[in-house]
């Protein structure tokens, strides 16, 4: 019997930890795209400031901002917490966006976003300006 | 342990061993059932596209053989109807003219490596580009000027900016290379005429991440189509072409059905007379009608109108000009320094170029409507044209109210000043290009004479010596970003309240005759 369990467990491990370990998650920029336009623009279009194209930076400059404890809103909180279940919960009711991808981990949500843009981004393989 | 908690312990691991198996496989198998990051042959640094395509084509034997056979290979097919050769490679057009002398730069959108003039080899398997439309990354790019090519080691790109553009990683791109989708299809037809949105006007890059009002099949958040969902085709052919349209009321193209037509229109999908009492519920119907009896109405309409007369109120809605004018006759006019000039509108939008002339651009565009049978007609290289204050057709949608196969359909009206020859009173191919550092480049002598020798030369065409300008009219069909149902056309659109198309947007087609119902 405890062969058996043994058995078991190792297969039970291997089914789970297998896919985490063939590859760390990249970000998808295709959804990535998405939020940015939908939800990121979409707040941004109504705001003193404007769209705010993803080939305003460079991918060095977008890797920091994303970073910033308080990048963003000049310096008043950190831009991750637009990415975050929570934020997307508050505004469900009125983005199409934020409520598709509701139950999206925010880690992954953050690691699309930020893929998006370094694909965008001044210096990245495919500059992109406001749309 | 007695014989019954045994069992019962063996069916806990079962379940508990499904539900990780089920995790594995989620985990483990996307879309398709093929990882190319694992393929030997595609772990290797590649030095040029034709490297990655000798690698694809070790698996994929007769991918090269196939896409040879289609319109994005040759870039020219003989229409069967007209008995016309059609297709860039033959063709003049009213926004750069011609490919002929200006191959490195319109070949950035064929789908092969290396078409830098008229010797291309399109017998060459490996000059195939199966990246164009199979990466995934969305990080492959080719560049106008490098006929086809992408970068591949770290270049000033435009020559003289001082911007450096990196090279396209191949390794990365071959090993992730899947479906087409919006963003591949739309790397060359979103940017047709050397521009976003220029050519088509329902076609821009506002369709990578559409929402429904734009396009209410591509709406990234709802049915998320791709180009692939409606251009159907097989062994490499896309079907769709606007150069062979087919407007027949054909009814629904279902599974299993085996019909040489085109099943990129809107009946394939929803058939002849797609309007019910439920579509029609939340629409007020006309006094004295029912749902019902409204949706007979709506259906009857499918005899003469296509589908996008209604569906589509608006071209160029994503927030994307499209261009409506192009004047060659004004290029060449030089800045106070003496050097040529670019001037933007308001929005960032490039209207003067002294290279390219004058530019008009509009969005929101309410399209023109023309009586279309789907045969298309076209002002070929050789043909007589006449200068006049009208617009020489370089194409023709024929059609009439009359031939029993016509449908009004809505379409973009794009109009020109070109260069052509008085004398010989033929369209003309100028070389605009400059990559090459040509002098008799337009872009780099500002002399139309020169310019227009250069390309008729290239194509071994006459050319009197003389160049004046004329004005010249494309049609283009307008078939995509359809609106939802509720911001479709409603009655008074076209009718009047009794029932005429004065006023209306029909109120320029022919052979319309008022109907008996009155809008009230």
């Amino acid at each position: 019997m405890k062969l058996q369990k043994s058995i078991f467990l190792g297969l039970a491990a291997l089914a789970v930890g297998a896919p985490m370990i063939a590859g760390a998650y990249e970000g998808d920029w295709k959804r990535g795209d998405v939020y940015y336009r939908m939800v990121c623009t979409d707040c941004h279009k109504s705001q003193p400031c404007g769209p705010i194209a993803p080939n305003s930076r460079t991918r060095a400059e977008w890797a920091e901002y994303l970073e910033l404890a308080n990048g963003h809103a000049k310096g008043k909180d950190n831009v991750k917490h637009y990415m975050s279940k929570t934020y997307r919960a508050s505004i469900a009711s009125k983005n199409k966006a934020a409520a598709k991808f509701a139950d999206v981990p925010d880690d992954q949500l953050f690691a699309d976003v930020k893929a998006t843009l370094m694909r965008s981004a001044k210096d990245g393989d495919a500059p992109t300006g406001c749309r | 342990m007695n014989a019954y908690a045994g069992l019962a312990q063996r069916w806990v691991y079962a379940f508990i061993l499904g539900v990780c198996a089920v995790i594995f496989v989620a985990g483990n198998v996307s879309a398709g059932t093929a990882d190319h990051s694992k393929f030997v042959q595609l772990q290797q640094e590649f030095k040029s596209g034709q490297d990655v395509t000798r690698a694809c084509l070790a698996c994929h034997t007769e991918a090269a053989s196939q896409v040879m056979k289609t319109q994005h290979w040759n870039w020219s097919s003989l229409n069967p109807n007209t008995g016309q050769m059609v297709g860039k490679k033959s063709l003049v057009n009213n926004f750069c003219i011609g490919i002929a002398s200006n191959y490195p730069d319109c070949t950035s959108c064929h789908i092969g490596y290396g078409w830098k003039d008229k010797s291309f080899d399109f017998s060459a398997q490996e000059n195939v580009d199966c990246l164009a439309c199979h990466d995934t990354t969305g990080t492959y790019r080719k560049p106008s000027g490098l006929a086809g090519h992408p970068v591949y080691q770290e270049m000033e790109y435009p020559h003289g900016s001082g911007e450096i553009m990196r090279p396209v990683d191949l390794q990365k791109i071959a090993q992730n290379v899947g479906k087409t989708s919006r963003y591949s299809c739309g790397a060359c037809h979103y940017y047709g005429g050397h521009g976003n949105g220029v050519k088509h006007g329902d076609l821009d890059n506002s369709l990578e991440v559409p929402d429904k009002d734009l396009d209410v099949h591509m709406d990234a958040l709802g049915l998320d189509f791709s180009c692939s969902t409606c251009h159907r085709g097989s062994g490499h052919t896309v079907a769709g072409s606007r150069f062979q349209m087919n407007v027949k009321r054909s009814g629904p193209l279902l599974r299993g059905m085996v019909e040489e037509r085109n099943p990129a229109s809107c009946e394939s999908c929803h058939g002849n007379e797609p309007h019910s009492a439920k579509t029609m519920a939340n629409i007020k119907p006309l006094k004295g009608y029912t749902p019902v009896s409204m949706a007979v109405i709506v259906n009857n309409h499918s005899a003469k109108l296509a589908c996008q007369t209604c569906h589509i109120p608006a071209m160029s809605r994503g927030g994307v000009p499209t261009k409506m004018m192009w004047d060659w006759s004004q290029a060449g006019k030089m800045g106070a320094d003496g050097k040529p000039y670019e001037t933007k509108d308001a929005k960032g939008h490039l209207v003067y170029d002294s290279k390219k002339g004058a530019f008009a651009l509009a969005e929101n565009v309410i399209p023109t409507y023309v009586w279309f049978n789907g045969e298309v007609r076209y002002t070929t290289l050789g043909d007589k044209v006449e200068k006049s204050e009208s617009f020489v057709p370089i194409n023709r949608f024929m059609g009439s109210p009359t031939d029993g196969k016509s449908r009004i359909w809505p379409v973009k009206v794009y109009r020109g000043i070109q260069p052509y020859d008085p004398v010989n009173q033929t369209l003309v191919i100028p070389k605009t290009y400059e990559g090459g550092g040509d002098p008799a480049s337009y872009s780099i002598s500002f002399d139309w004479q020169k310019a227009v020798a250069a390309g008729m030369a290239e194509v071994g065409a006459p050319f009197s010596g003389n160049v004046d300008f004329i004005r010249t009219q494309m049609i283009w069909p307008i078939t995509h970003m359809v609106a939802p149902k509720e911001k479709t056309l409603g009655c008074k659109e076209c009718h009047n309240r009794n029932g005429g198309f004065s006023g209306g947007r029909l109120k320029d087609v022919p052979g319309l005759k008022a109907v008996q119902f009155r809008l009230d």
